[in-house]
């Protein structure tokens, strides 16, 4: 029924009509469509109500004829307002230029942050990124778009192998993400590959060099396995010798094994300690007295609150002991020579070095001795025999006609 | 004649159930509490002070009585009126009153 907005842009007065035919104005007011609202009495033959301004002037006519008067009381709404705003212009011409100049001076770039960097100087990075319009005091508007802008970077940076760019209000972001260069495999002088262990060869794969054996073949320790010479007797080249030769190499492995093994085992007895961290010390803070436990096992849980890389030196360490007792294992024979072979294998594999397997494997003998078992088992494993030999006293290659 | 039409409009009021402010040319009136009144289908104010709105009607007259009425906004046909209202009476010049 009301407009509360057009009210207030067009404006509106409040005005007292003094007369006595109030209730016949207001019939004939209403009749010729004036909007009058808020109507209420203010004594005897006075009537305070709000009309709005356009609507004032159509009103007049209508006084004269019933012998009313009125008398504007209150302004209020858009136009008044502006009236005012023009006696205090110099406020309202600030207020403006203050938000002309927020808007203005938010339209420009006024840092750039490169991220991400690591071998490559953020300030190469800065200056591709001048090239195309990114500084600061650049105006955002001559800018490209963020995509378009990033394929060009990306184009300039060689090194890089994405190149985001992101505009936060007045900041550009540049996250630049480095190629990994391939790991180049450091410059080696020439070598031989030769046997570390005599053993049989059962694969033998250069990459550099010339092999000198075969496969099945038996090699002594020292024996060249590729040869970094290559070529002719008339052309010869020394190269550094790369490959893989893998051979059967025998082990003997004595072994011995207790028939009573002990062992910890817990009795269900614990205890939990709380200790307060301050510092490099530990402040024992419940309970207060130590449970006496003859043998047992600790283990420690410790709450150091920490963000963002910084830690607070207080913290809170709780530790939680367990009893243990002692128990004698009686083991029958066999299952002590199952035990005593597993630890001679994985001792065999530690020695043989890593990706080695095992192929076959022997056991010569068993004997009881003295509540322990003794085994000797034969494994043959097959493993990497390549070693590398540097070549020396040989011409370097652009003489190139030398004899190892 | 004028008779005839009204029967008529109350029968079509019944038989086709219309609502009967539409078909009798009477007021609607819708109160909130005490605090809030809005009348439609007036004809013009006759008196408005504080403790009284007389409202003309097609066929009569109503009196709002209450303290403090104040007329929030007002139409050729609507009015809506606040402040503490005491009581409405009707008082009827139709055709079969006078």
């Amino acid at each position: 029924m009301r407009n509360g907005l057009k009210e207030w842009v067009d404006g509106h007065v409040t005005i007292t009509v003094r007369g006595k035919r109030f209730e016949r104005l207001l019939n004939m007011a209403i009749r010729e469509g004036i909007r009058i609202w808020n109507i209420r009495r203010a004594g005897e033959e006075l009537t305070r109500c709000d009309i709005l301004i356009r609507d004032y002037f159509r009103l007049r006519p209508l006084l004269r004829e019933t012998g009313c008067r009125s008398h504007v009381e209150d302004r209020g709404g858009l136009p008044f307002w502006l009236v005012r705003l023009r006696r205090r212009a110099g406020l309202a011409i600030g207020a403006s230029l203050f938000f002309l100049g927020l808007y203005m001076l938010s339209s420009f770039v006024w840092t750039v942050q490169v991220s991400g960097t690591r071998h490559m100087d953020p300030q190469k990075v800065l200056q591709a990124a001048e090239q195309i319009g990114i500084k600061e005091g650049a105006w955002k508007v001559k800018l490209k778009e963020p995509l378009v802008m990033q394929k060009e970077l990306m184009s300039l940076l060689p090194e890089a192998t994405w190149v985001g760019v992101e505009i936060q209000g007045t900041r550009v972001r540049l996250q630049v993400v480095e190629k990994d260069a391939p790991v180049k495999p450091l410059p080696t002088s020439p070598r031989h590959l030769v046997a570390k262990k005599r053993a049989v060869i059962s694969t033998i794969l250069p990459e550099v060099g010339k092999s000198q054996v075969k496969v099945n073949q038996l090699v002594e320790k020292g024996q060249v396995l590729i040869s970094g010479i290559i070529g002719n007797e008339t052309r010869q080249q020394v190269v550094s010798a790369r490959g893989k030769v893998r051979g059967e190499v025998w082990y003997v492995s004595e072994s011995s094994l207790p028939l009573t093994q002990t062992m910890q085992r817990l009795t269900g007895e614990s205890q939990e300690r709380q200790y307060l961290l301050i510092g490099p010390y530990a402040v024992q803070v419940w309970p207060l007295n130590k449970q006496p436990f003859a043998r047992s096992e600790n283990t420690e849980s410790r709450f150091l609150p920490s963000y963002a890389g910084y830690t607070l030196p207080i913290g809170w360490k709780t530790v939680h002991t367990s009893e243990t007792e002692p128990v004698q294992r009686q083991l029958s024979e066999q299952e002590a020579a199952e035990l005593a072979k597993r630890f001679a294998r994985e001792d065999i594999l530690r020695m043989a070095g890593k990706d080695a397997v095992i192929s076959d494997e022997k056991v010569l003998h068993v004997t009881t001795e003295n509540g322990k078992v003794y085994l000797s088992i034969h494994f043959s494993v097959i493993e990497d025999i390549a070693v590398e030999q540097p070549i020396v006293g040989v011409p370097q290659p652009p003489a190139g006609t030398g004899k190892p | 004649m004028k008779r005839w039409s009204r029967l008529l409009r109350q029968l079509a009021g019944g038989v086709l159930e219309l609502p009967q402010d539409v078909v009798l040319e009477v007021p609607r009136i819708t109160m909130i509490g005490h605090l809030q009144m809005y009348i439609e289908n007036h004809r013009g104010v006759l008196h408005f002070s504080e403790k009284e709105l007389r409202l003309l009607l097609t066929n009569g007259q109503m009196i709002v009585s209450g303290e403090q009425l104040v007329i929030r906004a007002i139409l050729p046909e609507e009015v809506l009126l606040e402040g503490r209202i005491g009581g409405v009476k009707f008082l009827e010049t139709g055709p079969q009153g006078s």
